[in-house]
């Protein structure tokens, strides 16, 4: 870096990380809370999404976070120091805002120099640092278009470029790939991915988009509404979720509930109210007899027959019911069973699938092993809404 | 351009509006031509058609005190009184909608108690004023009442044109800029004041029209000098030659020249957008 730059970073001797950590923030608007009691720390240099269907609170904890809106109660510490009432600046922090807000009488160049224009930086040095900035984003030669005047691939760059000419610590994207068709998307999603790993800072994304969590984030944090489910890594995530919540909104598992009729061989009992035996490894101390348990099963470690007779799925780790819908995915294919008291959804490979194809109507038997099924933290309620997205694709 | 859709051949209804739209345009701008060309009358003096040896004898005219009553002095007035107005309904308006931007109690009471003024009866309220001012042993003049006259008529314009244009303006502008370690004052001057200046010129044609073209509101609050409307009004009562013609024209000509001065910012400034 360039000793321009230097002066215009933080002043020497102060040593900034982008750590954040969030102790028990809460946000009300008027009476409502639109979070609560959230405790939180992000590592620095770490790519960080905020996930959640849209009324949860990730976009209010983005906005604290940046100093756009103040905590109700609570601190937030960015690098050891707490940010109450200080600037995005002072903060380290730079937010991209969802609809890019680019300063629409403003050139490409002067939207990127704005930061440095409002610091009093000459002339010269801003033109060389915007021209390098925009060189980085390889839209140097727009550097006199208008905003109007760019796609919306190339007005993300011109955002990203104008917020990172702060030098921050902390870079806050709130749903950045949202406007973007699908195919951009993904490519932006490897850029960003890509400008985190190079700059070495912290990147906090919020994002509605399951696949784009799992795919980006080192640290996906899933959001109920006002709380956090449950914040790991996406393997974590995706694999063991901790809620009936997080297994359904994150998709790709299928929640079960039963009572435990006991335990034998390492394996615990479950009966579901349906009749259903389900066993699983037994991991930590055996529960009580008639204690209600709920667990999930990948959709993807689920076999599919077709049923030979009434009697068939009653087995232990079988489930029966009716075909409701087929989808083709390319690689697999989405089955869909009604099992009485809700669905049940198995992803079967294109092969098995065609040695032994289900339709609608067909009554067919879906089946597990005991070690793949996963033990959830929390007894599933049902209230949850049923999502139905794919993250496994 | 691509291609428009065919919808077949046109319905009636089209010929019924292009007739009306062409009688409403021979309405609207016959008259005007008919003065423009009129105020070229010759020496024949004739108040009506044909025009015969056109010259421009009454623009000369019009600027000579002595025959058709103080035309000059009353521009003087009117001129400064339009400004006046403009630049006050531009900076109340732009603050006002600033600070109607945010709900607070009694927003919607205030709104409505400056928007109200619209539906009062210019006349009535310039009455009201002339009585207020006797009772305070004020004098009227076009400086003092009636610019208070024309703010009543201008403000609740240019407040509806205010509020619209900054309700639409997306905060994010505003949080862009903070974030980016704006001051407020360099927000305000660097990107708000920039993004809302078309809306800006827009209430200050407003005022300026609305405030030189002002009669009702005018008639008792300019005190003993006429502004240009009322001039004009004593002069169809007395001056009988084509100087009421070259009035005319040099007054349309004047408000065309705000109009387009207004108009032509507000393109460049749009062009310099979309460059």
């Amino acid at each position: 870096m360039s000793s321009a730059q230097a002066n215009t970073a933080t002043p020497a001797g102060q040593q900034k990380t982008g750590e954040i950590r969030l102790v028990d923030i809460t946000k009300k608007f008027g009476h409502s809370y639109a979070v609560q009691n959230i405790n939180l720390t992000i590592p620095h240099r770490s790519y960080c999404c905020l996930l959640g269907p849209s009324g949860c609170g990730k976009t209010t904890i983005l906005r604290m976070i940046a100093g756009h809106e103040p905590p109700t109660s609570g601190q937030i510490y960015i690098g050891d120091k707490i940010v109450a009432g200080k600037s995005p600046v002072e903060r380290g922090t730079a937010m991209m805002f969802q609809s890019y807000a680019l300063f629409p009488h403003l050139s490409i160049a002067d939207n990127v120099g704005f930061y440095l224009k409002m610091r009093g930086v000459g002339k010269a040095e801003r033109r060389d640092r915007v021209e390098e900035m925009l060189k980085r984003v390889q839209l140097d030669q727009f550097r006199n278009r208008m905003p109007s005047q760019l796609s919306g691939g190339q007005q993300q760059r011109v955002a990203l470029a104008r917020s990172l000419i702060t030098n921050p610590e902390v870079l806050l994207l709130d749903e950045p790939l949202s406007a973007l068709d699908e195919f951009l998307r993904l490519r932006m999603r490897g850029e960003l991915r890509s400008l985190q790993t190079e700059l070495g800072i912290t990147f906090v994304h919020v994002t509605h988009t399951q696949p784009e969590a799992i795919a980006l984030a080192d640290m996906v944090v899933v959001m109920d509404t006002g709380r956090i489910d449950q914040a790991d890594t996406a393997e974590m995530i995706f694999n063991r979720p901790k809620t009936p919540y997080v297994a359904r909104f994150m998709g790709g598992q299928n929640v079960l509930t039963g009572l435990v009729e006991g335990h034998a061989g390492g394996l615990v009992r479950l009966r579901a109210s349906g009749g259903s035996i389900f066993e699983f490894p037994l991991d930590g101390p055996p529960p009580a007899n008639g204690q209600p348990i709920s667990i999930a099963v990948r959709r993807d470690h689920v076999r599919l027959a077709r049923q030979a007779s009434d009697l068939a799925g009653k087995g232990i780790n079988e489930i029966a019911g009716a075909v409701t819908a087929t989808e083709y995915q390319g690689s697999y294919v989405k089955v869909t069973l009604d099992i009485g008291n809700g669905l049940f959804v198995a992803n079967v490979t294109d092969r098995d699938y065609s040695a032994e194809p289900v339709v609608h109507g067909d009554r067919a038997v879906a089946s597990w092993k005991a070690a793949d099924v996963h033990t959830l933290a929390e007894i599933d309620t049902g209230a949850a809404a049923d999502f139905d997205f794919d993250a496994s694709n | 351009m691509s291609a428009l859709p065919s919808y077949g051949s046109r319905p009636w209804t089209f010929y019924v509006l292009a007739a009306l739209f062409t009688l409403f345009v021979i309405f609207l701008y016959g008259p005007m031509i008919a003065i423009l060309i009129l105020s070229f009358q010759g020496p024949s003096a004739a108040l009506v058609f044909p025009l015969r040896d056109p010259s421009l004898m009454w623009f000369d005219e019009l600027f000579n005190p002595r025959r058709v009553g103080d035309v000059m002095g009353a521009f003087s007035r009117s001129l400064p009184l339009a400004l006046m107005v403009m630049v006050l309904t531009v900076l109340i308006s732009v603050t006002a909608g600033f600070g109607f931007r945010r709900r607070f109690a009694g927003s919607g009471v205030i709104f409505y108690t400056a928007i109200a003024s619209l539906i009062v009866p210019g006349l009535v309220l310039s009455i009201g004023i002339l009585v207020t001012f006797r009772f305070l042993g004020l004098s009227a003049a076009w400086y003092s009442s009636a610019l208070g006259a024309h703010l009543t008529w201008a403000l609740p314009f240019g407040l509806l044109i205010m509020f619209a244009i900054l309700g639409r303006l997306d905060p994010s502008y505003e949080e862009a800029a903070y974030d980016l370690g704006a001051s407020k004052w360099q927000t305000v001057k660097a990107v708000v004041i920039p993004i809302v200046f078309p809306g800006m010129i827009a209430v200050a044609l407003f005022g300026f029209t609305l405030s030189y073209d002002e009669f009702p509101r005018s008639w008792l609050t300019v005190g003993t000098k006429n502004t240009l409307p009322l001039e004009i009004w004593t002069m169809t009562t007395n001056v009988t030659s084509p100087a009421l013609y070259a009035l005319g024209t040099v007054t349309t000509v004047v408000s065309f020249i705000v109009i387009a001065l207004a108009l032509s910012s507000i393109i460049i400034i749009q062009r310099r957008r979309s460059r």
